[in-house]
């Protein structure tokens, strides 16, 4: 969950320490809970997309501990693999889709407005592990729909990962300018050295 | 292509589509204003060319490559306008004809193009747009004033 903000994983880290020890301490593995977090994701949305969004919410809200609680599993045991991190992922935005259609089915935002915002987390999340930029805002927001309207808080959503992919990419950008600098040569063809050098893992 | 080619393809399709308001300023931003990259690219030239001028440097990012037209067109939907697709597609279309090398779809692809018309110098390409799109734009603001 926190892999693009370490310093809020670490916080994550100690604030469910005795829950991430305890789930260890029964064998319980990261995947299985990220499974379990992608589950209270599915009840959240069948809560809201009932007109229950008050549980819905509190839901959506276990399974971002449990989110919380996977990473942590794998940090702190040494359990962290790539397989791990791409099932996270999947499994994000996964929770994101259906809570999303859960907020369309109740009547609470436009198929369009869900459909933008989930196509902006998901353009964010291709570039994430590159440019390690990502505002995390997507499920979160939708706590705040107790005080702000949701077709605006979809919009936020949408803005603000959209705006985070353009940057994203912009620092993708940046990186390769300076393995282009830094290769030098013609000018001319700086750009297909440095692509042919970075396809081949330089 | 120059900045001053974009400024007039700009004005000439804003001209011929009658856009005001929201729109115009969205036809500047996404036909001219992409070229902002240039101001984040700045440094680097600074910091690997100095004060020279260096006319084959890199200039270019992913916000004047083909590849922006995957935020750009939910961006359209959200807006509900085209204009920032078009005018950005003619942005793009404009500088694929200069031979300088193009990243389309980094970091998706590594794939490099010198975009169209390779065998025609640079300057001959700028010269005869230029040229035709000044009459055009002329043309175009004479005859909606019927001068």
């Amino acid at each position: 969950m926190f892999e693009w903000v370490p310093a809020l994983g670490g916080l994550s880290d100690r604030v469910l320490g005795p829950l991430i020890r305890g789930l260890h301490a029964l064998g319980i593995s990261p995947a299985q809970v990220t499974w379990a977090a992608f589950g209270a994701s599915v009840v959240a949305a069948a809560s809201i997309a009932t007109g229950h969004v008050g549980p819905g919410l509190a839901f959506m809200a276990l399974g971002q501990v449990l989110d919380g609680v996977d990473g942590g599993i794998a940090r702190q045991f040494g359990l962290g693999s790539r397989a791990g991190q791409a099932l996270d992922d999947i499994l994000d935005r996964a929770s994101e889709a259906v809570l999303f259609v859960a907020f369309v089915l109740a009547g609470l935002v436009s198929v369009k407005l869900a459909a933008l915002a989930f196509a902006a987390i998901l353009l964010l999340t291709t570039i994430a592990h590159r440019s390690k930029l990502d505002p995390g805002v997507k499920r979160f927001a939708l706590y705040f729909g107790l005080w702000v309207p949701y077709p605006l808080l979809f919009q936020i959503i949408f803005l603000v990962n959209l705006a985070g992919y353009v940057v994203g990419l912009l620092i993708i950008d940046c990186q390769f300018q300076l393995r282009m600098d830094k290769l030098g040569g013609d000018l001319d063809t700086v750009a297909s050295r440095a692509a042919l050098l970075e396809a081949q893992g330089g | 292509m120059t900045i001053v080619t974009h400024i007039l393809v700009t004005t000439l399709g804003a001209q011929a589509m009658e856009l005001h308001g929201g729109e115009l300023a969205l036809a500047y931003a996404f036909g001219v204003g992409v070229d902002i990259d240039h101001a984040v690219k700045a440094p680097f030239y600074l910091r690997a060319i100095g004060f020279k001028n260096e006319r084959d440097y890199y200039w270019r990012s992913s916000l004047q490559e083909p590849v922006a037209l995957l935020w750009i067109l939910p961006l359209c939907l959200f807006l509900g306008t085209l204009v920032p697709a078009l005018f950005f597609i003619m942005h793009v279309a404009l500088d694929y004809s200069v031979r300088f090398e193009k990243m389309p779809f980094y970091p998706y692809s590594r794939w490099v193009t010198r975009g169209w018309l390779v065998n025609v110098p640079d300057k001959v390409k700028e010269g005869v747009v230029l040229v035709i799109v000044v009459a055009l734009n002329v043309a175009l603001y004479w005859s909606r004033r019927g001068v």
